[in-house]
């Protein structure tokens, strides 16, 4: 049961984004509400023409079963189609395919060309649009979406799941599976045991590269759903405190905005070393989007562009490191560590010195990943793909005997509930999201993200007109609704492999098959 | 190296001819570097030989930077009666070391890689501890080690001349390459090929010795039963290996060239290159490390090239941007000839090498350079007296240590240095390195040992040296009763004023004439009589400036009030002690009574020993702890490393003071918001890291990446900030630096504009004598790079001869200083007047006798991107 989305939130969407003063906002629910497109017209598959032969008969608003074709009350004429929800030439085998239901033969069905367009080969239209279809309804992509995988042609496209014929543990509800996620594991360790509900956090999105109300609402959904998100290295605005225990405070090599009090609050502090998108390169804020409010909170000069070191000029080596995680250690007694690498040849090696320093989390971002800052002979050029680095990470710490001390989390291209369930099966702990999240709020990957006024959408922006686009109510929403859709598909997939939970997934690569080399089994 | 010498052109390709058997078969494959973590890495060298057990110190104070994992020792310049052989053997043998992973592989190795070759002296299995166990932290056990004095018998070394035609050489070259040649085979045999590893060369040198375990570096020389052995030279490394489980130590430094053992801090980004660069040479690494490849390195240049030091120095660490523009034009010429043709195999990334060399019949030497970046932490240190002992170290209180150690079993060494510095790299300055050659000078006849005598040049063969005419105070002399009356005068009538300054003003001039009896007897008297408060003060003053000290060495007087302040210290009453003034103290043991102050307590006193340096156990987390409590006055002391001084209160600290005395460590101040930070001495690395704001004041240097980040905060410095100081600093931090930076000062510095209410940098350029004499560096900043990429802010250099040129400003412009920025500096410079003692009007503004205005003497850069282009336009005609 769903409610409309626009009818709860009416009133707060009057009231503005003054969280502060009302804390009550900060609490957010997973309930999953239908929160359709910003737009009059989302862009769909399928195109749906009608013809100025319709007489408004209204045939067609009772033949389609997934609105479609609509006409309000007291309206005399059908309205523009919805078109983006036609799942196509498929729903003639349903009986109710308004094409041929309509008496004046007024309809035509055709593909989108727009559609196309769309995306790239890693985030295909298709995908694109089932993150839309997830954050709208709260559920499954429709089967005329490929959901799962994208057409790379490699990763974790290339990966699939071997599904037995019948789920193999008879008495194994779906209700029971676990999809908890322990981020500290070291056993001698007194912080404390942190755990988050759904094995996947939010991706570091700095104030400055992105709009406040999408980060708002990444931290808010996160909170919903009991996990985290994450400043990014532009600061710790103040509308974040109220949910502080979800946030994680990002330490990056620019500093930008790091201050004692943003790490004492925190629950995690990411070291983030480098980006999978750009290693060996340090943050790009690109002048145009360094306004006075980002400037401010950077406490840097507006305008100028804002290139984070490449290093922490405080780290050279491994005692370094130590050092720089003993330090933070000092500041908060209680926060867990995160090192965020990216994946250089040798990352088993960095992997385990992370560990060694003391971290707790050892995150390892893959090239797939990306933001739209990054210069484009980084982009995918650089570094190990993520999935080689799950796996010769994963073995290497088991073979080190310290495999259960430390979460392994991963992220870099990790677009869907599937490509999550693959990498923990490859031996991640959890993953973090990055693009998803700005998907489900309406990217349409143009890449357009870092110079200029910044994203045509209003996602990746800081400039005060386009800031507008958003409201936090809304990207919550849709958030919430993809984080629900994402936990059903996951524990579906654990539900017909037989596996009672995502900490029993780690490392079972027995349950997938790589198409390139094993043809054997067949994906069912 | 003559262009035109044959000869020398003949060596050298006879040489690494000779090698052609060492090329696997087939092509030649690249090997990956085996994954190295960082390290701390400490080494001196004396003018007599010192006892294996004050290696301990140094070693066990920088564990923080190893795991335990791998530590090492190399000895250089060894006593004869501690190995039971002549002189002679030792001086002229080849102290042949081999460690054996599986002992049954003793017998095979002597059959095949010893015997045949070698007539040997002395030989035999080392000692050690019965259990390993027995050893703290050493949980792997360590390999038998078998040791030889060996020389090679004549008639191979007459075969192995013929075979590999070096006819060229001389008979010990040809001897000395034949050790090495058959180390490396034995290595390849028993270590590097494929299959187990069963035994390899520790070192072939003579008269050193290397030694390494899987453990931290103390325990080499316990296990081992070296605590006695006695050494000119020692050097030693803690390993960082970031795998889990190390099971022999082949990997741990150091690594033996031929006569020299090389250990390294840092981390090469260009290891394949160098490893190709040695490929053609035919020198492949067999261990798989960067060290290996260093010490390759270096022993090609030293034997086979036989460049000078200063060329290996310059291969190794080239001379670049504005620093070679200053050399001279014959040494650019050479300098251009050796970058191009080594510079491919110049190491690039982080790296520090201490290296412990038998230089033969020159004596021994310690050698540190550091990588032109300057990315890893080095000190050098130096005390001169009756016994003279250079140092260096990753960090300074492993100096202190080690120094306090010697001082504890001879008298002669004073547990304080008498000068510390750190090196520039590739600089045409210093070189960014040191040589500490201790060189015999007397007697040595007849079996004897010569007398030595400690001499430090850098790179360029420049000395350092300490001031003349002064001695080390005695200690172990009694303290008598002072007869001069007008230093118990003085007291009592500062006392009676209750004004401590007015007690300093007269030591100030009185201390120079004074004896060391009256010094002790004075500092003595005020931390018996005086309060607590009144005499930690004066002291405190005693340590912080500088005054002439006339035949005393300033280390000395330093460690005479020191003494005071530690007796004053630790009459102070604990948590549960009787009520007895503002003072309270708290220790290791007794840090369980942590609570608040009570009535009239001000002043919390945290005696550092038996804390960690970091993590829950540390004195810095106790003073949060106390903070929180409610004590506003916090006093560290008896620091040695502890790292995170002064970080960790959080946020709004206003009215919340911290000194700190002996050696603090890392991180001091960072983050700080609002509370003020006293350091009484130098500070370490990454002072003030992201301050926010508030006050911290270094009577002393500063170390690395001081003020990275930082967003606000008035910070002062008496002397010198190392590499990459306020890098990344933005808001409105205030610092003045009295002396200078090596490099890097204020890249991408985006601290707005200073006038209205941006952050600056001043930098005077000074250096404050020890005698309290103040004179003008040569250069206020040699660096090549200041305020590069920066968008913010400003520098004020004190520059009055105009020696600061636009090459050393990356986006930044020179700028007249005008009326307001005076304005805006002037209280600055006020204010570091009443710190530091440095007087704007009779230190600042006067240039050669002459007083200035601010404009002739100061002048402003900032970035090209802040200034109005029209301003930009006005001011570039007239400059």
């Amino acid at each position: 049961m769903t409610t409309d989305f626009k009818q709860t939130a009416t009133e707060r969407l009057q009231t503005g984004e003054d969280f502060l003063a009302h804390p009550d906002f900060a609490e957010v629910t997973r309930e999953i509400m239908q929160t359709g497109p910003r737009y009059r017209n989302e862009i769909g598959k399928y195109g749906i023409h009608r013809a100025s032969t319709c007489i408004s008969c209204g045939a067609c608003v009772d033949t389609c079963a997934y609105g479609v074709h609509t006409r309000p009350a007291g309206y005399r004429q059908v309205v523009r189609p919805f078109d983006y929800r036609c799942i196509g030439p498929e729903c003639e085998k349903s009986g109710r395919f308004c094409i041929t239901g309509c008496p004046k033969h007024a309809l035509t069905l055709d593909e989108n060309p727009v559609f196309k367009t769309l995306g790239d080969q890693r985030w295909t239209p298709d995908l694109l649009a089932a993150i839309w279809h997830m954050a709208e309804t709260g559920r499954r992509p429709p089967a005329h979406l490929e959901s799962r995988v994208g057409n790379s042609g490699g990763g974790f496209d290339r990966l699939r799941f071997v599904f037995p014929s019948e789920p193999p543990m008879a008495d194994l509800r779906r209700e029971d599976i676990d999809t908890k996620l322990q981020l500290n594991k070291r056993k001698n360790d007194a912080r404390p045991k942190v755990t988050i509900d759904v094995p996947w956090y939010g991706g570091g999105m700095s104030f400055g590269s992105t709009n406040i109300r999408a980060q708002l609402a990444k931290v808010r959904a996160a909170r919903a759903w009991n996990t985290f998100s994450c400043t990014g290295e532009g600061g710790y605005p103040e509308r974040f405190i109220p949910y502080k225990d979800n946030m994680i405070t990002q330490v990056a090599t620019g500093l930008f905005g790091v201050r004692e009090e943003t790490i004492q609050r925190a629950r995690i502090v990411e070291f983030k070393y480098a980006q999978g998108a750009k290693p060996g390169l340090g943050g790009h804020l690109l002048g145009s989007k360094n306004t006075p409010a980002v400037a401010a909170m950077r406490e840097a000069v507006v305008g100028t562009s804002l290139f984070s070191p490449f290093p922490f000029h405080s780290v050279y080596s491994i005692e370094d490191h130590k050092k720089h995680l003993d330090w933070i250690a000092h500041v908060n007694r209680t926060t867990l560590l995160s090192a965020k690498v990216s994946t250089p040849n040798d990352v088993e090696m960095v992997a385990v010195g992370s560990y060694c320093a003391g971290a707790h989390i050892v995150h390892l971002d893959g090239s797939y990943g990306g933001t739209g800052a990054a210069p484009n002979i980084a982009k995918k050029n650089i570094a190990m793909p993520i999935e080689y680095a799950i796996s010769n990470v994963h073995q290497f710490l088991v073979a080190e005997g310290v495999r259960n001390e430390v979460s392994l989390i991963v992220s870099g291209g990790i677009r869907t509930p599937w490509d999550i369930a693959k990498a923990i099966a490859m031996g991640a702990d959890g993953i973090v999201i990055g693009t998803a999240e700005l998907v489900a709020l309406g990217c349409i990957r143009c890449g357009c993200c870092e110079g200029g006024r910044g994203c045509a959408r209003g996602i990746c922006t800081t400039d005060s007109e386009l800031l507008e686009l958003l409201t936090v109510d809304w990207c919550t929403q849709r958030l919430v609704n993809m984080h629900n859709a994402f936990r059903e598909i996951l524990v579906d997939i654990l539900y017909r492999l037989g596996i009672p939970s995502v900490a029993a997934l780690r490392g079972r690569t027995d349950v997938l098959m790589h198409l390139d080399y094993d043809n054997e089994k067949v994906e069912k | 190296m003559a262009a035109n010498d044959h000869t020398a052109f003949d060596r050298v390709g006879a040489l690494l001819d000779g090698r052609k058997e060492f090329r696997p078969a087939g092509n030649w494959e690249f090997k990956p570097q085996e994954a190295e973590g960082g390290c701390g890495v400490t080494g001196f060298a004396c003018t007599i030989p010192v006892r294996g057990k004050n290696i301990y110190e140094p070693s066990i104070q920088m564990r923080n930077r190893g795991n335990g994992k791998g530590g090492g020792i190399a000895a250089c310049g060894l006593v004869p009666e501690d190995f039971g052989v002549s002189r002679s053997v030792l001086e002229e043998s080849y102290l042949f070391q081999v460690a054996l992973i599986d002992p049954a592989a003793r017998g095979d190795v002597e059959k095949e890689f010893i015997d045949p070759f070698f007539t040997i002296d002395q030989g035999g299995i080392i000692p050690t501890v019965k259990d390993h166990r027995d050893v703290p932290l050493l949980e792997v056990k360590p390999p038998d080690v078998a040791r030889y004095f060996v020389r090679v018998k004549p008639d191979v070394l007459d075969r192995f001349a013929v075979e590999k035609n070096l006819k060229a050489l001389s008979d010990r070259e040809i001897e000395d390459e034949f050790v090495y040649q058959n180390s490396f085979r034995l290595n390849n045999k028993y270590y590097a090929s494929m299959g187990e590893k069963r035994a390899f060369v520790l070192s072939h040198a003579r008269n050193l010795l290397i030694l390494k375990v899987v453990g931290f570096a103390e325990a080499v020389v316990q296990y081992y039963c070296m605590e006695n052995s006695r050494a000119h030279v020692w050097i030693a490394h803690q390993r960082y290996p970031t795998r889990g489980r190390v099971w022999h130590p082949g990997g741990c430094h150091p690594f033996i060239g031929m006569n020299e053992a090389l250990v390294h801090n840092g981390d090469f980004a260009n290891y394949h290159s160098v490893c190709e660069y040695l490929a053609q040479r035919n020198l492949f690494p067999q261990f798989l490390t960067d060290t290996e490849a260093s010490i390759m390195l270096f022993d090609l240049m030293n034997r086979a090239y036989k460049y000078p030091i200063e060329y290996i120095i310059e291969s190794l660490a080239p001379t670049t941007e504005l620093d070679f523009d200053r050399l001279a034009p014959e040494k650019q010429r050479i300098y251009r000839e050796i970058q191009s043709a080594q510079i491919h195999a110049s190491p690039d990334g982080p790296w520090f090498f201490i290296i412990a060399r038998n230089l033969i019949k020159n004596g021994f030497q310690l050698l540190g350079i550091t990588d032109t970046a300057m990315l890893r932490p080095q000190v050098f240190a130096l005390q001169e007296g009756e016994v003279s002992i250079g140092l260096i170290c990753s960090e300074k209180q492993a100096i202190d240590a080690t120094l306090a150690n010697l001082a504890k079993e001879d008298k002669r060494f004073s547990p304080v240095a008498d000068l510390y510095w750190n090196a520039r790299g590739g600089s045409s300055t210093d070189g960014g390195a040191f040589l500490l050659n201790v060189t015999p000078e007397a007697g040595g006849v007849n079996g004897e040992a010569p007398s030595y005598k400690l001499e430090i040049t850098n790179k360029f063969g420049a000395p350092v040296s300490t001031r003349k005419g002064q001695v080390h105070c005695d200690f172990t002399a009694p303290v008598v009763i002072s007869k001069v009356n007008e230093d118990a005068r003085a007291l009592q009538t500062a006392l009676d004023a209750n004004d401590p300054s007015a007690l300093f003003g007269y030591l100030q001039t009185a201390i120079e004439g004074m004896d060391y009896n009256r010094l002790r007897w004075c500092v003595k008297e005020i931390a018996g009589k005086a309060a607590a408060a009144f005499g930690i003060e004066v002291l405190t003053l005693c340590i912080d400036r500088r005054y002439p000290t006339g035949a005393k060495k300033r280390s000395s007087v330093i460690v005479i009030c020191r003494e005071g302040l530690e007796s004053i210290f630790s009459s102070q009453p604990l948590l549960n002690g009787p009520m007895a003034g503002p003072f309270r103290r708290i220790t290791w043991d007794t840090r369980a009574l942590l609570r608040g102050p009570g009535d009239g307590e001000k002043t919390l006193l945290i005696d550092a020993r038996g804390f960690q340096p970091e993590g829950d156990h540390c004195d810095a987390y106790l003073a949060v702890d106390a903070f929180h409590m409610g004590w506003r006055h916090i006093v560290h002391y008896n620091s040695r490393g502890t790292r995170f001084h002064a970080a960790g209160f959080g946020p709004a600290t206003d009215g919340l003071r911290i000194d700190c005395y002996d050696n603090p460590g890392d991180y001091l101040g960072s983050g700080i918001d609002g509370l003020e930070a006293y350091v009484h001495g130098n500070a370490q690395d990454q002072l003030c890291q992201i301050s926010k704001r508030g006050k911290v004041v270094v009577y002393g240097d500063v170390g690395q990446t001081f003020l990275y980040g930082a967003k606000g905060g008035d910070i002062y410095v008496m002397g010198n900030a190392a590499g990459r100081p306020m890098i990344n600093a933005v808001g409105r931090p205030k610092v003045v630096i009295n002396g200078t930076a090596l490099d890097f000062l204020a890249e991408s510095f985006m601290a707005g504009d200073p006038l209205t209410g941006g952050g600056f940098a001043i930098v005077n350029g000074l250096r404050v004598e020890d005698n309290g004499d103040i004179t003008a560096l040569e250069l206020p900043y040699p660096g090549s790079n200041l305020l590069s990429l920066a968008s913010g802010g400003a520098i004020y250099v004190r520059d009055p001869g105009k020696t600061l040129v636009a090459e050393q400003l990356n986006g930044g412009v020179f700028r007249k200083l005008k009326a307001d920025d005076w304005k805006l500096i002037e209280p600055y410079l006020r204010e570091n007047e009443r710190l530091f003692d440095i007087r704007v009007e009779r230190d600042l503004l006067t240039v050669g006798g002459e007083r200035r205005k601010p404009a002739e003497v100061y002048r402003k850069v900032m970035p090209k991107s802040a200034v109005k282009k029209e301003e930009l336009e006005e001011e570039e005609v007239g400059e």
